[in-house]
């Protein structure tokens, strides 16, 4: 494994002058390929903000991000982002949505159109491919935005809380297909979330991140095998990492 | 009641036949009272006339109706159109300059304050009696409403698809063609609707003003020789046009965002 990203002393201060508001860091970090890294931490505590500045989407005050040997100064296109809200547009199919990340990048969505087929396979939307975002439920809409967020085939994929505003049946299954698809593909994934278990479930490593301002407290690597069902779930290893973790919060006064 | 619990559909149609009833009921009703309202309280003809005499005497004089109805169109179709044809691009040219958007948008918003009819005097005192004063002067009703929804519409992309956009590495022409303008397009919607609303006003103001021909010339003429059933017929026309006016947009509106959830709400 060979290293994709570096943040070096990474900082992100909002405004200027008295009213500056130091938001995240300074925060050092690696991202190994095909890593699935967690940012867990509660809200407000600068995961998105650094996800941001990953993506090349957000300045950096200090400190640099550099990414596949490349230094970070503006938007970063071989990455695949899913946002909290999705991005999929009203206007369009389901299909047409994950057209629209193809034809925003100027290639012909015919010549992926196999690609499209898998992909929709992979997360059970073949038999809605042609149904408005409207017409589908709240995780039927987080799924075709997982295609969108994909079908380019990025290296690195940025998840920021994409199960978020979902129930808990629904992201446990959406959890197992996306665990399924990064064992196939071994994209590197950047997953951005609030629950402690959700981030053990998924990651290699997880990223646990205090706020005021935001940095990273601890990173802890998850030894336990892939795929990670509900045998792992409930053995004792996993529920010491989930305690190993809970402590750090609690030490803290998060929870 | 039991068999529309198990077919809820047939329950909501049997509610919207309720309410439309209801509606077409009072409509009916209004028109029965004001015609024998009329007789009882022995109004007199020259004050207010009977809605059968003025189908009656409007239908005597259709010929110089329609006519009118006509002038008073070109001129509301035609001040609609360049209003539309000139708002969308300096709208867009407000949104996305920050120059234009500290001068010539906070002039806009101040215009916006001064009620347009009051320039209609002026116009034709300028420009004579003929068909341009009032075309400017639709012009001006249906122009402020569409520029300054166009500018809302063009600045309120969402955060996260701007994102996205530029995530894409996709050009300002492309993200504008398959983003920024689908999404602006509801919005924009709302600015041509009111102005379709507001233009027959634009248009009958203006033929009050100074005019020897159209809907609001008529109007005026048949009021002053004391005939209110002429007077009606011609406000019937007028609110005739202004529905078919309105009604063309609306339709361009399901046509162009049927999945637009304003259109989704009335097209069942």
């Amino acid at each position: 494994m060979s290293t994709l990203i570096d943040l070096a002393g990474v900082t992100k201060v909002f405004g200027s002058g008295t009213g500056a508001v130091h938001a995240f860091g300074p925060v050092d970090m690696t991202i190994e390929d095909g890593e699935f890294i967690s940012l867990l931490g509660p809200s407000g505590c600068g995961k998105s903000t650094l996800m941001l500045m990953i993506a090349g989407l957000l300045g950096i005050t200090k400190g640099e991000i550099t990414l596949a040997g490349r230094n970070v100064t503006g938007p970063q296109t071989d990455i695949g982002i899913m946002f909290q809200d999705n991005t999929l547009v009203p206007w369009r199919t389901v299909r047409g949505n994950i057209d629209l990340q193809l034809e925003m990048r100027g290639i012909d969505p015919a010549s992926r159109e196999e690609d499209v087929e898998e992909l929709l396979r992979s997360v059970h939307l073949e038999d809605f491919q042609q149904r408005f975002p409207h017409e589908l439920s709240g995780g039927m809409q987080q799924r075709a935005a997982f295609c969108q967020a994909m079908v380019h085939r990025p290296k690195t994929m940025l998840l920021d809380e994409p199960l978020g505003k979902l129930d808990a049946m629904t992201r446990e299954n959406i959890r197992k297909d996306l665990q399924s698809l990064w064992m196939q593909k071994r994209p590197t994934v950047i997953f951005v979330t609030h629950s402690i278990e959700e981030a053990i479930q998924l990651s290699t490593r997880v990223a646990v991140i205090t706020p005021r301002p935001g940095r990273i407290e601890r990173i802890i690597d998850i030894d336990l095998p892939f795929p990670r069902d509900f045998d792992v779930k409930s053995s004792p290893e996993f529920t010491a990492y989930v305690r190993e973790t809970q402590e750090i919060f609690r030490n803290y006064g998060v929870i | 009641m039991a068999s529309s619990d198990k077919k809820p559909y047939f329950a909501a149609l049997r509610i919207h036949l309720a309410n439309s009833w209801m509606f077409i009921a009072f409509f009916i009703g209004f028109f029965l009272f004001w015609e024998y309202a009329v007789v009882w309280f022995d109004i007199p003809r020259y004050i207010l006339t009977p809605p059968s005499l003025i189908v009656e005497k409007g239908a005597a004089d259709l010929d110089r109706l329609l006519y009118y109805t006509y002038v008073t169109g070109l001129e509301t179709v035609l001040g609609y159109v360049v209003a539309v044809v000139l708002a969308l691009p300096i709208g867009l040219a407000i949104a996305f300059s920050t120059i234009l958007r500290r001068t010539i948008y906070p002039f806009l918003v101040c215009i916006e304050m001064v009620p347009k009819i009051a320039f209609a005097p002026l116009f034709i005192s300028w420009l004579g009696f003929g068909l341009l004063p009032k075309v400017i002067i639709v012009f001006l009703v249906c122009f402020f409403p569409i520029v300054l929804n166009a500018i809302l519409a063009f600045n309120s992309l969402s955060e996260e698809l701007t994102r996205f956009a530029r995530s894409t590495g996709a050009s300002v022409w492309t993200t504008f063609l398959k983003i920024r303008l689908p999404a602006a397009l509801p919005q924009c919607f709302v600015g041509f609707k009111y102005a379709a609303i507001n233009a027959t006003v634009g248009a009958a103001i203006a033929e009050f003003i100074g005019s020897d021909e159209g809907l609001g010339f008529y109007i005026q003429i048949v009021t002053g020789n004391m005939r209110p059933d002429l007077a009606f017929a011609g406000i019937f026309f007028l609110t005739l046009l202004g529905l078919a006016l309105f009604g063309i947009v609306t339709l361009a509106e399901r046509l162009l965002i049927p999945w637009h959830i304003s259109v989704r709400r009335t097209a069942h």
